[in-house]
Parts: C-alpha cells; structure tokens; sequence
C-alpha cells in the first residue's frame, strides 16, 4: 500500500514524514525544504495492519495548477503513480488557505485523509474546528495531528484511517472539472469560485479568538530581525555567536577529547605492529590512514556543534527573515530573497543547496544562484575552517564568520556581474515568501539531524578520504621509478611531481609550496581532503592540540612546519573556500544549470575569483603586515589583469547587447 | 555598524541602497497595495500583471479580486501582508500591481 503525504509548503509534510517513518529528512520552518519526492516505510509501531506501507513525501504545493517546478512533481505524482491513500497535510492555523489544495485534492478520485496538523497551535489560541462539519462537508476523514511531538496520538489515527479508507472511492465536494489549465483567465476563475467554496465551509466551521491580521509579538520580532538597519548586523551577531560556540567554546573542548581517542588509537596500532612490520606499512597505516582519516574526523566535535546551532535556527524561522533582509541587496544584483533558501542549505553540503535551487523560478536567477551556491562554506569545508583558525588563529571565531559573509559578498559580486553578461540588467522580478511563525526550536529534533550528518561526514571519512589519504600516502613514499623516496628528497616523489608545476602558478598567493598545492587539488575530489592530505604530507596527526604536536612532528608547531605566515594561511584559506566546489557538487550544477556554457562559465568564474581573491589578500595582507609585497607580486597581478579583462570584455558585451535590444523596443 | 558601511560607499550607491519610504507620507488617494495604511483591512480591486502565471500565484494563495488584504509592516523593502489567515513577505514591485478598490 502507498500513501502519498501532499500540502501547502511548511505544513509540516517532512516532519510528519519523519515521525511516521522513523527517517531523517532534512526539515526547516520555512517553505520550499523538500524539493524532491522521498520514500520510506511506516514504522510497525504506528502501522497497525499487516502489510508493509509506504509513505511518500511530495514537496509543498499551494494549488494543482502549474506554476513552480516542485508543484509540478506533486501533480504528476499524484496522477501517474496513483497512490492508494492521498494524506493531505492541512495547516490548521491557515484553513482558508491550506483547504483549496485539499479541494483539488478531492477530484483525483483517490480516498484522502485530511490530517490537521499543528493543532497544538490552534489549541493555544484558542481557535476551535468543528471537525464533524469539516468531515461531513469534504467527504472525508479529518484527523487532528501534531507531527512535531513524538507519540502523538494523532498519528496513529491518521494511519489506521488511511487503511480504513484504501480502495472506497472519493467524491468530490466541489467539482470544476471544465477548466482549461493553459488558459490563465479560465483557472482564474475557477480559482474564484474554489475559494468561495473554502471561505464558506471555514466561516461555519471555525470559531477564531483572534483575527490573523490583528498585530501580534511575531510581528514586533519581525520589525526588529528584519530592520533595515539593524536586520544585518543582528544576522552577523548571530552567526559569530554560532562559530564562537561552535569554534572557540564548545567544539575545541569536545574536539580534544575525541583527539585523544584517536592518539590512543594511534599509539595501540603502533604497539601492534611493533618493529616487524615493514616500515612502508606501518607509515601507509599509522600516517597514511590513521593520521590522514583522524585529522579529519578530529574536526567532527566541532562541526556537530555548528550543526546543530544551525539547525536549531532553521527550526525556529528566522531563515525566512534572513531572507526578507537579503533580498534588498540580492534585489539590486539581479537576484531575489529567495536565492538564500539554497544558499543557506548549501551551508550544510552544497549538493542539496544546488538542488533547492529547483524552487526559483526565473531561469537567469536559478541558475546564477547554482553557480554562486557553492561559494557558501559547506560542512565539508568546516574543518579546513577550523584547521586554519586553529593553528594560526588561536580557535578566533572571527574566522569562520568572515567566511560566511566573504561567501556572501561574493555571492553578491558574482551576481552582479552575471546579470550583466547575460544582458538581463533591467528585467524585473518578483519576490514573494511566506513568512512562517517563530517557535521555540526543538532540541530533540536538531540532535536527530546532527546525528545523521555526523553519520555522513563519518561514512565519507571512512570511504573517500580514507581512499585519498592512502593514494596521497602511495604517491609521497615513492619516486617515479617506484624506489622509496629518501628522507630529504620528498621533492623528488610522484606526489611532488605532479603537484609541483600547480605550486609555482600559486606563489603569487603566498603559497607556493607543492605540499599545499597537492592539498588544495585533494580538496577537489572532497574538501576535507585538504585537512587530510595536509595531514599526511607534514606527517602531523594531531591538528587540534598543538601542545601535543611537540611530540608528533618533532619539536615544531604546525604553523612553523608548514612554513607559512598568517597572511598566506588566511589566503590559502580563501582559496579553499572559494574555488570550485568538489566534483559532486559541480555535478550537481551540470544537472540544475542544463547548459554547458553555463557550467564552464561557473567553473572558470569559481576559479578566478578564488585566485584573484586568494592573490588579493596575500599580496595586500603582506604589504599591511610587513610593509613589503610578497613574493610573484607582478606575475599574480599581470594573471589577475587578465581574468579581471576577460570579465570586463564579457559584462561589456552583455550590456551593449542589452543596450541594442532596448534600442530596437524604443525604436 | 551598517551606517558605517554606508557613509563609506559612494554617493551613487549609498543612494541605490536607500529605502524608498515616499509613499508612507501620501496616505490620501491609495491605488494599490504600496500606498496602503498599516493595519488597515482593504479589498483587493484587481490584481494587474502582464505576467499571468505571478498573477495566477497570488490568486491560489486568495489574492485576487474581491479578497481583503493588511499591510502588517513594511521591511527593508519589502511588505509584510496578511492574506487568508498567513503572513506573506512581498517586495516593491509585487505590492505594486496589487490594486486595491
């Protein structure tokens, strides 16, 4: 049996889903989450039948007529793949709204459970549902749910009412079947009518306290989180607050404890092995793996931590007013508030925030924002954040957060500049969101979602990084001619090799040794490599306690082993950062871009601005700090002249271009 | 801190950067929805775009003709309407076309 979960956006469908099944899918408290459809089993505690059920999770839909892509899904889901049960999520605060869908609904022929959820909410305001009336006069089941609280009765009622119902036929309380779908006047009216219908059955059916248009303590919050003034600076506040706990606080102390574990770890494989063992093994495993793998799982405290943070402000609607603020500045590039949904889901990986660019309707602004996406420091990138602001900015918060907001401005810049090599500089759009209301965020259910990330960052670590670590290990012990690499020849070995011409293009950017460029290149295939590979080529095995690298790496600190100032640890930072993302996540925008110019154009876009920004703050860092340019100063400025050129020629042309064709609609 | 930002950016672009709040002040005649007094419930008259898929959009979401309509707040720049018993962020543009009796 098949039980498709449908609604407005934000009704609580993943979260339902969620209890139901016992998954995880990434929810938030605000629309537009869920972009494609997502399967899973009902648990056998709520199931009560003897067949297996399977719930499938349909992304938010106003209304059955065509207008965004993920409604779109929801339409063809439900006519071609004809599901037994429709459980149609209902937001009981919003009735008038949120019944116009289940009308539609109710056409399709198809027995449908209406589950009111958040009832919980209604229940504070004192607004009362005539549910018999509701289920008389739609000619179906109601059911009040509350999908946020865990054992709810509610559920297991809407589940036993859904096998109740499976395979009676559904009549529909109102029928327009002679609607034309292409014709935009025709669904107009009918949309009118339907809404008559709605408005009629919830003035009988609902007794409100409260008049939803009356002031309320929401809107005094939104006045002050989404000033004009005030709105971005409260967002900078609360995102430093979010790295200050997660990098400076909270995170380094859990971090060491783990560290120690892994040190353990270390020295119990190495009693193991004892002296017997060939040396090129035990190096392949305790360096290789142990070394590489911990470096990277060393940063797992810390990245759970901001997790979580995150997800407990997701969950209490605040990104929804995150939104609201951008959209001024995203406004003025060409973009609009909405390209933020993804961009802050791509703070969390950047495949999924490519993907929710699906909800964006104009074609320029969806694709600007796949390509600009990745800029947003992603998980994978946390702990190449949290190394640098570790070893060579004492653990500083200021770090992380000047990621975020550089990720942001160049988001901005990219924008900018995209709007005007496609020649769309004066196309207009709209920007419309729902504002969901605040609540108090749920502790239970951001640990469940930092749980299952940690998982994933786990299982990557023990896969593709461990795999990487063991080549990059390979390729560091021997020489071309396969013959082991003597100690103080590393220059000599494939590593070196094939990393060294890729070194000399970056010592413009202060970082021209072929360890760091054979870090960053790791960093293509997974970012945390570059945590990894860094790991394993200066032999350290402990990044987070530099007192306990006096034991591994022979009396020197990290800083000193890599050889680099501040200045060029922060560049090298940035070019991490701002580079092309991994190979997954470019994937991801071969797919949503749909074009490859557009994805060329991404690439080679994602590139420059790494290098030029990267050459920026190095040479200009250096001149601040030292009173001198770093080294390569004219070779990195005639490169940067040149990219910067070829932007310049390219948003000359968009512009004259678009110049022309506002000449000829004059003319 | 972001006034600070601002005095620093050229003339052009700090001006660009502005909030328009001139239609606060003409309360009398109010046309559409941009002109409309918080907290004040009007009647939607008509909803006039070229592009009829947004026009389409507002109307399953109950903005269309006939509906009532609240300005609740106006923020950065966009307004903050209640439509239907929901809460709906719109910007300048969008408020615009909304034509109200």
């Amino acid at each position: 049996m098949k039980i498709a979960l449908a609604g407005n956006p934000n009704s609580g469908k993943t979260t339902l889903f969620n209890a139901i099944t016992g998954k995880i899918e990434r929810v938030g408290n605000w629309a537009g989450v869920t972009i494609s459809k997502k399967e899973g089993l009902i648990k056998a505690t709520i199931n009560h039948s003897n067949s297996d059920i399977i719930a499938v999770d349909l992304p938010g839909a106003y209304s059955m007529s065509p207008f965004t892509s993920e409604e779109t899904i929801t339409r063809n889901f439900v006519k071609n793949e004809k599901p037994d049960v429709i459980l149609n999520i209902v937001d009981a605060t919003n009735l008038n709204r949120s019944l116009f869908f289940t009308t539609q609904l109710l056409e399709l022929g198809i027995p449908v459970v209406v589950a009111l959820n958040k009832s919980d909410l209604t229940k504070k305001r004192k607004t009362e549902i005539d549910i018999t009336l509701l289920s008389e006069t739609l000619g179906c089941p109601v059911v009040e749910t509350t999908s946020i609280k865990s054992n709810n009765k509610g559920l297991d009622d809407v589940i036993a009412k859904a096998i109740e119902i499976k395979g009676q036929p559904q009549t529909a309380p109102f029928n327009n079947q002679d609607v034309n779908l292409r014709d935009a006047d025709s669904v107009e009216s009918s949309d009118t009518e339907r809404f008559e219908f709605v408005k009629n059955l919830v003035r009988k059916s609902e007794n409100r306290k409260t008049k939803s248009s009356v002031q309320t303590n929401q809107d005094t919050a939104d006045r002050i989180l989404a000033h004009k003034w005030f709105g971005l600076p409260i967002f900078a506040v609360v995102m430093w607050c979010v790295f200050s706990i997660s990098q400076t606080h909270l995170g380094p102390i859990l971090a060491d404890i783990l560290v120690g574990w892994i040190d353990d770890l270390y020295a119990f494989v190495e009693s193991l092995l004892g002296d017997d063992v060939s040396p090129l093994l035990s190096a392949l495993l305790l360096d290789g793996i142990i070394g590489g793998v911990g470096a990277v799982i060393g940063f797992l405290p810390l990245i759970m931590v901001l997790f979580f943070l995150l997800a407990l402000l997701e969950d209490s609607g605040y990104m929804a007013r995150v939104a609201v603020i951008m959209d001024r500045f995203f406004k003025k590039v060409g973009l609009s508030g909405k390209s933020i949904i993804p961009m802050v889901i791509g703070t969390g990986c950047a495949i999924p925030g490519i993907m929710a660019t699906r909800t964006i309707q104009n074609e320029r602004q969806r694709r600007t924002t796949a390509m600009l996406t990745p800029f947003m420091p992603c998980g994978a990138k946390l702990p190449v954040i949290a190394l640098f602001a570790g070893v060579f900015f004492n653990d500083a918060a200021w770090v992380g957060t000047t990621m975020y907001f550089a990720g942001i401005a160049l988001i901005i810049f990219g924008a900018l500049m995209v709007v005007r090599i496609t020649g769309e500089r004066h196309s207009r759009s709209f920007f419309i969101l729902e504002l969901p209301e605040y609540r108090f965020p749920s502790i239970q259910r951001a640990a469940v979602s930092t749980l299952s990330r940690a998982k994933a960052f786990i299982i990557k670590a023990g896969t593709i990084i461990l795999l990487c670590n063991a080549a990059v290990q390979i390729m560091q012990t021997f020489n071309w001619q396969f013959q082991v690499v003597a100690e103080g020849a590393e220059h000599t070995s494939i590593l070196a090799g094939l990393a060294s011409p890729f070194a000399f293009v970056l010592i413009p950017l202060g970082f021209g040794a072929w360890q760091l460029a054979a870090a960053a290149i790791t960093g293509f295939i997974a970012k945390e490599n570059v945590v990894g590979t860094l790991a394993v080529v200066y032999g350290i095995t402990n990044f987070i306690d530099t007192e306990e690298l006096a034991l591994v790496s022979g009396g020197a600190d990290v800083a000193s082993v890599m050889g680099l100032t501040s200045v060029a640890a922060f560049a090298y930072l940035i070019f991490n950062l701002f580079t092309p993302p991994c190979f997954a996540a470019i994937g991801a925008m071969n797919a949503e871009l749909e074009d490859k110019k557009w994805l060329l154009g991404g690439v080679a876009f994602q590139f420059g601005i790494g290098y030029v920004a990267a050459f920026t703050t190095y040479q200009v860092g250096s001149y601040i700090t030292t009173g001198v340019l770093g080294q390569g100063f004219i070779y990195g400025l005639i490169a940067s002249l040149i990219l910067f050129g070829i932007l310049m020629y390219l948003v000359n042309k968009g512009v004259k271009k678009e110049e022309q064709k506002l000449d000829l609609c004059s003319s | 801190m972001n006034q600070a930002i601002f005095s620093l950016m050229p003339d052009k672009l700090a001006r660009l950067l502005q909030v328009n709040n001139k239609h606060m002040s003409q309360a009398r005649g109010v046309n559409n929805l941009s002109e409309a007094k918080l907290n004040k419930e009007y009647e939607i008259k008509n909803v006039i775009s070229d592009n009829k898929e947004m026009a389409n959009f507002l109307s399953t979401l109950g903005c269309f003709k006939g509906e009532s309509v609240t300005v609740i707040s106006i923020l950065s720049d966009t307004y903050v309407i209640s439509i239907k018993d929901a809460r709906y962020s719109i910007d300048l543009d969008l408020a615009k076309i909304v034509i109200l009796i």
